[in-house]
């Protein structure tokens, strides 16, 4: 591991170098909040923020995509034929992404890149970006990426963790691509030899700041059932409004719908991100819907990303901690409660009351 | 219907209500010709509100 | 307001111990800073986490809509005039609802205090109308006028307009406000300095509906952006079908919005979503002399013909 010591001059002059050959991404203040951008020739990532509103996995997985083309013109010799349309063509980098957001696409890959099926409009974006990570040196109350697989100083995901210290940072490359970023960027100053500790010590205070936690110990060994028939869904859903604020901005989130749209004689075949807790999302051609109830689909939700997913996968629970779930739901449904909920839930001793609403 | 969109920037112009009953035959023609006239004169650059493909980044 | 609590929670138990109702619609202690969540309570210990104080800004009607048996709501003004919305629209009948009255002295509006420091909001406490808001090496004390939301802040109809009981005194109602100021000054801006006006406004959007769904008057079984056969409305991000589906959901809530301000509070982005309503009640206003919810005796004027409606748009 070689710990390299990044100092003010020398991390503009890299991101400029590394705009020359990748297109680079970083978080950018756009009136109140700040979002992950394209960064043009001049603007530098705005690193002094604690978490972007929307998260990264737009970048990626746009929220509106158009996956194919085609023309209805009947006098033309390709009509009605499907073409491809290219969507990411060069490499990309994401600068300034925390931990938790990268943890995220681990998760999603597992879903979107399996040996049968291959979703290669995600596949093809994925692989051309490297994720340029910062460690969070303080957590939000909301933050609990400690309890969800992750921590403010995690690697998985990631190609280079950086570590602000001053007005510079240190780089630890933890993968090829990493390597080639930091090569790109010019990046060579070597750490000097108490770096390592000094990043150790940032690393215990910062995971000492994470105050907030989920218990996830039991959710494997509960039985499906007794967690889908427990009773306290009806009034933890009284609350939602089902809307799709939790599944937009969660970076593990991966649900779409395929659309066309015609115009004339031109058509697209797109996809946009959908959400579970829409009611039509279950909707059948047949008319049934599956899930018509509000506490249905909210319980569907969390056991999707903590029981069955967990099952599936036996990798941890599909959630990285980064709390914007609790901080933008309208009406403060929080993951953290029902988790801790469903973990500690004891099918023999149930004494709620099911409540009429 | 009118007074929102003016506010929201579509020009008053452009939108416009008439009765007129299938038996008016003549109205509906005087009607049509006034509302073109009109249309034409606005700005014909501003196609701002009209979709032919999504627009998505 | 945070007195109301214990009146709230001593009627709710008496209701439901009286059986004259079968549940209690209000609110209990969030789990951040500023937010409290919907809660329904069915028993006293349920009733006993009902809360009332500044960060109450939802509309309790939401959850009223087709809902059977007999239901105790709390509302302060702008969802009691929602809820007789409710009952004119036959969306739930007079006879099935205690109506708790909360006289409201507005609600704090929480994108705002988030954004105006750099920090975390750890705490936010309420004592009378001194709000001290407080995190990691911060603490500031601020009057709750500065802290109002917009709607809050030139809110004319503070008192409920229907009630079985009232949880608090009546409070005096504003009378130097213009709800419409800024409004106005859109009004006097050029065509295309209105549509960039909206182009930025809503430039954030995505398509949550969290606007439509936290309004009590979005009850529509299939909503028109959720219509497939026919498709009025794309469903990307398209800026010409957002700009679509918020001008028409605006127009559908024409005559009926009481400005209660949680399509804003709801906005995850922090749009200002009442752009687009604010104008068509004025408009109603000047039109037709009419403002939502104020009376259950009388039908909203874009359900019923008068010959003297304006008439200048058609000939």
């Amino acid at each position: 591991m070689t710990l390299i010591k990044i100092d003010h001059q020398s991390w503009i002059d890299g991101i400029k170098k590394a705009k020359a050959a990748y297109r680079v991404f970083g978080p950018v203040k756009e009136k109140k909040d700040h979002e992950f951008k394209l960064l043009d020739e001049d603007r530098m990532p705005d690193l002094d923020c604690q978490n972007t509103r929307m998260s990264p996995k737009a970048i990626i997985y746009p929220q509106s995509q158009i996956m194919f083309n085609y023309s209805l013109d009947e006098s033309k010799d390709d009509c009605r034929i499907m073409k491809e349309v290219e969507n990411v063509s060069s490499p990309q980098a994401i600068i300034g992404i925390r931990p938790c957001d990268a943890l995220a696409f681990p998760i999603v890959r597992r879903n979107f890149d399996t040996p049968e099926y291959q979703d290669t409009y995600w596949v093809k974006a994925y692989e051309a970006t490297t994720f340029v990570g910062l460690a969070c040196s303080s957590a939000c109350g909301t933050c609990f990426c400690t309890s969800a697989g992750t921590g403010p100083f995690g690697e998985e995901g990631l190609d280079v963790l950086m570590v602000a210290d001053g007005d510079g940072f240190y780089a630890n490359p933890l993968t090829e691509k990493g390597r080639a970023f930091v090569k790109t960027a010019g990046w060579t100053g070597k750490a000097d030899s108490n770096a390592a500790e000094k990043i150790e010590q940032m690393k215990t205070a910062a995971e000492a700041s994470v105050t907030s936690s989920v218990a996830t110990d039991r959710l494997h060994d509960k039985t499906i059932l007794e967690l889908y028939n427990a009773p306290f869904w009806e009034q933890d859903a009284f609350a939602c409004i089902n809307c799709g604020t939790c599944t937009y901005i969660c970076p593990t989130c991966w649900c779409f719908d395929v659309q066309d749209e015609i115009s004339g004689k031109s058509g697209v075949r797109m996809r946009n991100w959908d959400s579970c807790m829409s009611p039509l999302f279950t909707l059948h051609a047949s008319g049934h819907n599956p899930r018509p109830q509000k506490h249905e689909r909210l319980r569907q939700r969390f056991m999707h990303k903590l029981k069955y997913y967990v099952d599936k996968y036996d990798n941890g629970i599909q959630c990285v901690g980064c709390g914007r779930c609790i901080r933008l739901c309208p009406v403060n449904i929080d993951i953290r409660s029902i988790c801790n909920k469903m973990n500690n839930f004891d099918a023999n001793a149930c004494v709620c009351k099911v409540t009429s609403a | 219907m009118k007074n929102l969109l003016e506010h929201t920037g579509i020009e008053s112009g452009r939108l416009h209500f008439s009765w007129i009953s299938s038996a008016e035959s003549t109205k509906f023609v005087d009607v049509v010709k006034k509302i073109t006239a009109e249309v034409k004169t606005l700005d014909p650059a501003n196609k701002k509100y009209v979709k032919t493909e999504p627009k998505v980044a | 307001m945070t007195d109301y609590t214990d009146k709230i929670k001593e009627i709710a138990k008496r209701l439901l111990a009286e059986g004259k109702v079968d549940i209690v619609i209000g609110f209990r202690k969030g789990t951040l800073p500023m937010m409290n969540q919907p809660h329904v309570a069915a028993s006293a210990e349920s009733a006993d986490e009902l809360i009332w104080d500044s960060s109450c800004g939802l509309n309790l009607a939401n959850y009223l809509t087709d809902k059977k048996g007999k239901i105790g709501i709390i509302a302060k003004g702008c969802d009691s005039r929602n809820i007789v919305t409710h009952v004119i629209e036959n969306k739930i009948q007079r006879d099935q609802l205690y109506i708790i009255g909360v006289p409201c002295t507005g609600m704090i509006d929480h994108h705002k205090i988030k954004a105006m420091f750099d920090q975390e909001v750890r705490n936010v406490d309420e004592s009378g109308d001194q709000i001290t808001i407080s995190g990691d090496g911060f603490s500031k004390t601020v009057s709750k006028q500065e802290l109002l939301a917009e709607n809050c802040a030139v809110c004319t109809h503070r008192n409920p307009v229907i009630y079985d009981e009232l949880a608090g005194d009546l409070v005096t109602e504003q009378t130097n406000v213009d709800p419409y100021a800024s409004v106005k000054t859109v009004e006097a801006l050029s065509a295309d300095e209105k549509w960039r006006y909206f182009e930025d406004l809503i430039a954030p959007c995505i398509r949550c509906y969290a606007c439509r769904n936290a309004c009590p008057l979005c009850y529509c079984p299939t909503c028109f952006v959720d219509e497939s056969r026919p498709q009025w409305v794309g469903k990307s991000q398209d800026t010409v079908d957002i700009r679509t589906f918020h001008l028409l959901r605006a127009y559908h809530c024409a005559g009926r919005c009481t400005d209660c301000g949680a399509c804003e509070r709801a906005c995850p982005m922090g749009i200002k979503i009442r752009e687009f309503t604010k104008k068509l009640n004025k408009d109603c206003l000047e039109l037709y002399g009419w403002e939502a919810g104020l009376s259950i005796d009388q039908r909203p004027p874009l359900d019923t013909y008068k010959n003297n409606d304006p008439q200048d748009f058609i000939k």
